[in-house]
Formats: C-alpha cells, structure tokens, sequence
C-alpha cells in the first residue's frame, strides 16, 4: 500500500518510514503539511498518518484541506495530547482514527491494517476469490488451500488488484504502490511481475482471474469476498 | 462553595418593597392622630352649630307675655315628628331656675345649672346620673332687652348619637386610608418592579454569559450598572485569553514531551530485534510508558480547571453527538447499538472540555468492552444530575470497582496499562463535588452512574 506519513519530528518520521517499509508499504514521509499536499497533488495514497501538531499548517487543517480536496483515503490521527477534545476534533475534521503517542508500533500497524481493510470494503482480514485467498496480516496467499509462495513485489500487485477488484488499475498505479516517488520507475518492471503471479497463480489450478486491458492496465475480473 | 441555609429576603426588590411599605405604614400610623383630632375638632363644631341652632329656634319659639316666658306646646320639630331632630332643650331664668323643659329632655337626669354669668354662650360635655354624656349648648339672651327677661337657653345632644356618627365616619376614614395605601403600595411595586428590571436584564445576560449562549455583557445597562458590567467584561475576556493561552501551552507541552517519547519507544522497539537486549528494551519501554501516562494523567488534570466566573450548563445532546459520531468512526467495524435516555434540552452542570473528558473515557470503555449495546441515561433526579452509561460486555470484577472508586490514588500505583481514563474519570467527579457508583446493568454489563451535585 502506498502511505504518507506527516511528522515533524525527524527521528519519529525516519522510525515510521522504516517499520511501515519493513511491512511492506511504500512510504512518503514529509515534515509538514504543504509537502503533504503536494505529496497527495502527485500521487494516489491508500492512507495517511497524520500528526496533529505539525508546525505552520496544523494537522486538523490539513484533514479539513485533504477532504475538502476529495481525497478519500483512510486518515490516522497521531495526537501527543490524547484528550478527548483532540480526539474529536479530529475525527470531526475527517480522520478516521487515532493513536496516542507514544504509541507501540504494532498497535499503529493494527489500527492501520483496519483502515486499510475497511477503506477497500473488507472488514474481515482476508480476501478470498475463488480458490485463491489472500491473508492480509501475514501478507501470505493460499491457492487451494496449498500455500502460494509470491515475492514481496507479487504480492503488493495482487493485493492491490483485488482490493480494487473489477476496476481498471493502471500500470502507473501499481509502480506508484511499489516505489517511493524518488525511485526510477521502469512500466516493463511491471509487466515482467504480473506475468510472474499470472504464471504462479495459474499453475496447477488454472486460475485466471487478471486480465490486460490493452493501453490502460490489468483488471482483476473475479469477485473478492 | 457550601450553601448556607437562611430565612434571609434575597429579593433586592422584596426588600425594597418591604422597607417602602414599613415606611408609608408608620407614616400613616403617624398621620392618623392627626387627622383624627382634625375630624373630631370639625365634629363638635358642626355639632356646636347645630345646637346653636336648636338655641335659636327655641328662641324664635318662646314669648315673652306680661315679662312671663310662653313656650307653645309642641316646637316645630314635635309638630312634624321629626325623631331624629327631635331638639332637646331648657330654659332657665337668670337665677337658674328652670322655667320651661322641651318634652324630649323629660327623660334626660342632667343636673345641669347654667349659670347667668353674662359670657354669652358656652358649648360642654356633662354626664348625667345614669353616665350619659351630653354635649350641651348654652346661650344666654336677653329677650326683651334690658326689660328683665335673662334666660339661660340650653339645648344638648347625648354624645352617643354622635358616637355612632364618629364610629362609622371612622370606619370609612379606615377604609378610605387603607384603600390609599394599597394603591400607594401597587404603585411602588410596580416603581421597584421598573427600577429593579435592569438588574433583572443584566442577571438575564449573566446567565446567558454563563451557559455560553453570550460572550459578554452589553452596554444596555443603566450608567449605575456600566462600570459593574464593563469590569465584568474585561475579567471574563482575560480568563478567556488565559485559558486559551493555557490550552495551547498544555498542547505544545504536551507535543514536545510525547514525541521524543514515541521516538524512544521506537528505539526500544528497534533494539528489541537483537535478544540479548530484550531485558533493557523492557525497562526503557516500561519506563517511557510511565512517563507517558504521568504526562497525560497531569496534563488532564491541569486541563480541567474550573472557571470562577462561569456556572456550567452544558447541553448533553450535541455533545454526546459528537462523542459517539467519533467513536462510532472508531469502533465503526463493531456496529455498536447506542441508545440514548434523555430530555433533549438535558444540561449538565459540568464544564464542556471536562464533560467531553468524562464520557469519552467512559463511552470508550463501554465501546470497547461491550458485545454490541451502550445505554445513556440522563435525569434530573432530587440529588442532582444523574447520568448512567452501560453496556452489555463482561462487566467490572469486584475488586476493581473499589480501586476505581477509591480517593486519591496514586496513578503509578495502578496496574499498568489499564491507561488514565478512570483515574481521569474519577477526578473529574471528585472536583464536581458528584458522586460515582460502579455497578451492574441489566444489559449483563457494567453499570456507571455518575451525579453531579446542581448549581444554584
């Protein structure tokens, strides 16, 4: 999944862009709030971590200024106050959680596992299709209940396809959930990873659930549970 | 502040109008001798005349015959048998000897002897031998002018005809007086009643500034009250300002110590990788959480101050919205069933942050721990505000209840990561003066019910 983390704090900042990478998420990391919003101009986020007090520009407005924008992505609070006020505050403005500082990182994880699932509509934490079913935890697939071995890459690809199930999904998209915006993107990298999970997800059982929509990217056809 | 139980008027315009009322009341107590003596002074006069007049008709009546006296039979008034008038008189010669009674004075035992002093006529009270008092008129005349023919004439009238008179004259004057001072009294309420409603509109702006539907006091008061009021204003402006300074002194407090908290959690979390350091990893974690909730627990606490100047009266309804609009965001994958027991126009005698603080500590916990129901009730019961949150999730073990609802304990000496809510919750309620109660719901769960004392 692609985040952004806005903290201004530099070593917290580095701690989240670190942790979240190691599971697997391509990060944007900023300090304040202006590259933020230039961050969310250039790039589709799957979710922000957003730190209330950020300087300038705080963070209940940068909510208010991302809704206000359309952006729809799930929002999680980071609050150093943690009373009730704040909280609602927050909420109010468009975030969809919180977390107070200081805060374990699996607790953050959890919390933003949740959103993740609930943003693409799945409460529970898998997503099944046919005999393939993803767990989205321990980011392990299963192909007819025989585990399915994916490399990092493979999995975010699939992942994100049956998130966005039956929707076009572009090849710009799927390098923007691989990379960080700072790295060379190569759109063949892309074609060379879905013909590897086409490849893995096919063997043996015949599934073929991802289609090329010729000029505009992959579609996972099958309906996720 | 303890209320202190007194008989005391608190009315200003009470008070007033009791001091007014005194006044008017001495002040007619004081008049009515007065007009008393006045009264009875132009009684008697009238009656001095009236029977001056009597004199003089008996004189019209009388002849003087061979210098003998002749008095017809009956005088004008027994002619016509006028009773009331009936004139009661006698003639006497100058040596007092009484030569002619009218028949009415027949009756009369007055022992009565003018004396023919030569000072013409006098008007008195005497009492005859049976106590009668008689109010008596008598004139000397000389008939027949200087030809001997003195006579002494007396006419008289019992002072209990004029009692009776007096009586009833006095009682319309009791009227008369009461009725005016009754009016005197509509009046002056109806004065204070006008004077007194400036202080009523600047009590009404009070409780307006108070409850915060105003932000300050106008300048629509009388020149008196101005000063008061503008004095007011600049108080409650600088509190304001103060606590909004505080609150984002408390904030920027608050981000500049948990921040390099949440970085030395990171650390702890990093170096927890390599195993040998899992015993210090645990320390530094267990320490950085202690001084997290330290924190928190104290800048909660120095949050919660109480305005001198304002009486909370906060309006449950839109804030509980708030409240659960953000939990439910929260908890939205548990679809919790909240349902809300209350008057719509409930208020809680409470501060709005300090409020919000309490139930979102304890809708937190229910949300949290419950299968899939909170219950809010609200009333005002005669022990003052009653508010009672339940769900139906496992309940509060009866140990815990006790370390809830003990005073004055020390945040550190509470089992780790239970968190400040309730110790919140708890100071909260202590510095209302209110009351909490840990109990069970019959949703199956645990039963809170909070009372705050009401705010005269």
């Amino acid at each position: 999944m692609k985040l952004l983390v806005v903290e201004d704090e530099a070593l917290l900042r580095h701690h989240l862009y670190t942790r979240l990478g190691e599971q697997g998420h391509v990060v944007d990391a900023v300090a304040d709030a202006e590259e933020a919003l230039y961050q969310v101009s250039e790039y589709n986020h799957d979710l922000a971590i957003i730190d209330l007090g950020l300087p300038g520009m705080n963070g209940l407005d940068l909510i208010r200024e991302l809704r206000s924008q359309g952006k729809a992505f799930p929002i999680l609070v980071l609050t150093a106050r943690g009373n009730w006020q704040n909280k609602v505050e927050g909420l109010a403005a468009g975030a969809d959680d919180y977390v107070v500082k200081p805060f374990q990182f699996e607790e953050l994880e959890a919390r933003l596992n949740a959103l993740l699932r609930r943003s693409s509509g799945f409460v529970q934490s898998t997503i099944g299709a046919g005999p393939l079913l993803l767990d989205l935890n321990s980011k392990q697939a299963t192909l007819l209940n025989q585990s399915l071995a994916l490399t990092a890459y493979e999995y975010r690809i699939l992942e994100y396809l049956m998130r966005h199930q039956q929707q076009v999904v572009s090849k710009d998209r799927l390098i923007e959930q691989l990379y960080p915006d700072d790295e060379e993107r190569d759109p063949n990298v892309i074609e060379v990873l879905v013909g590897r999970l086409r490849r893995k997800l096919e063997g043996g059982s015949g599934f073929k659930p991802i289609e090329t929509v010729r000029g505009q990217g992959y579609l996972f056809t099958q309906v996720c549970r | 502040m303890p209320t202190r139980k007194n008989n005391k008027v608190s009315s200003l315009r009470v008070r007033l109008m009791f001091g007014a009322a005194v006044t008017v009341s001495l002040f007619m107590l004081a008049l009515f001798p007065a007009l008393k003596q006045v009264f009875t002074a132009a009684l008697e006069e009238s009656i001095e005349q009236r029977l001056a007049a009597d004199a003089s008709a008996l004189i019209s009546a009388a002849r003087i015959i061979d210098e003998q006296l002749r008095m017809p039979e009956k005088l004008p008034d027994e002619e016509f048998d006028i009773l009331p008038a009936r004139q009661i008189g006698m003639i006497y010669d100058n040596k007092s000897n009484l030569l002619w009674r009218s028949s009415s004075s027949k009756t009369i035992k007055l022992n009565y002897q003018p004396k023919y002093d030569g000072r013409g006529h006098e008007f008195l009270r005497d009492t005859d031998t049976d106590g009668r008092e008689y109010f008596i008129y008598d004139v000397e005349v000389d008939l027949l002018r200087g030809k001997k023919a003195d006579f002494s004439i007396v006419t008289m009238q019992s002072v209990s005809d004029y009692d009776v008179m007096y009586v009833s004259l006095r009682q319309q004057l009791y009227v008369w007086l009461g009725f005016a001072l009754l009016l005197l009294l509509g009046f002056l309420w109806l004065g204070l009643g006008w004077g007194v409603r400036s202080l009523r509109s600047l009590s009404a702006e009070l409780d307006e500034v108070e409850t915060g539907k105003r932000a300050a006091l106008s300048d629509e008061h009388p020149r008196e009250l101005l000063r008061l009021t503008r004095s007011l204003n600049r108080l409650l402006e600088s509190e304001r300002q103060q606590s909004e300074r505080y609150r984002h002194s408390l904030d920027d407090l608050a981000h500049s110590l948990k921040t390099p908290l949440a970085v030395l959690q990171g650390v702890g979390e990093v170096l927890s990788v390599n195993p040998d350091n899992s015993e210090q990893v645990h320390t530094l974690q267990g320490q950085v959480n202690r001084m997290s909730q330290q924190i928190s627990y104290q800048l909660q606490r120095a949050s919660l101050r109480k305005s001198g100047l304002l009486r909370y009266q906060v309006k449950l309804k839109p804030l509980l919205e708030s409240l659960l609009g953000a939990l439910d965001k929260v908890y939205r994958d548990k679809g919790v069933a909240v349902t809300q027991v209350f008057a719509e126009e409930l208020r809680v005698p409470v501060e709005q942050g300090a409020l919000l603080e309490l139930l979102g500590n304890v809708l937190e916990n229910a949300y949290r721990l419950c299968l899939n129901e909170v219950r809010i009730s609200a009333r005002l019961t005669a022990a003052g505000c009653e508010l009672t949150i339940e769900d139906d999730g496992p309940g509060v073990p009866m140990h815990q209840r006790e370390r809830i609802l003990q005073r004055g304990e020390r945040l550190d000496t509470q089992y780790p990561g239970q968190g400040i809510g309730t110790a919140v919750v708890k100071d909260i309620i202590d510095s209302y003066g209110g009351q909490l109660f840990v109990e069970d719901s019959d949703l199956g769960g645990a039963q809170f019910r909070i009372i705050f004392p009401l705010n005269k």
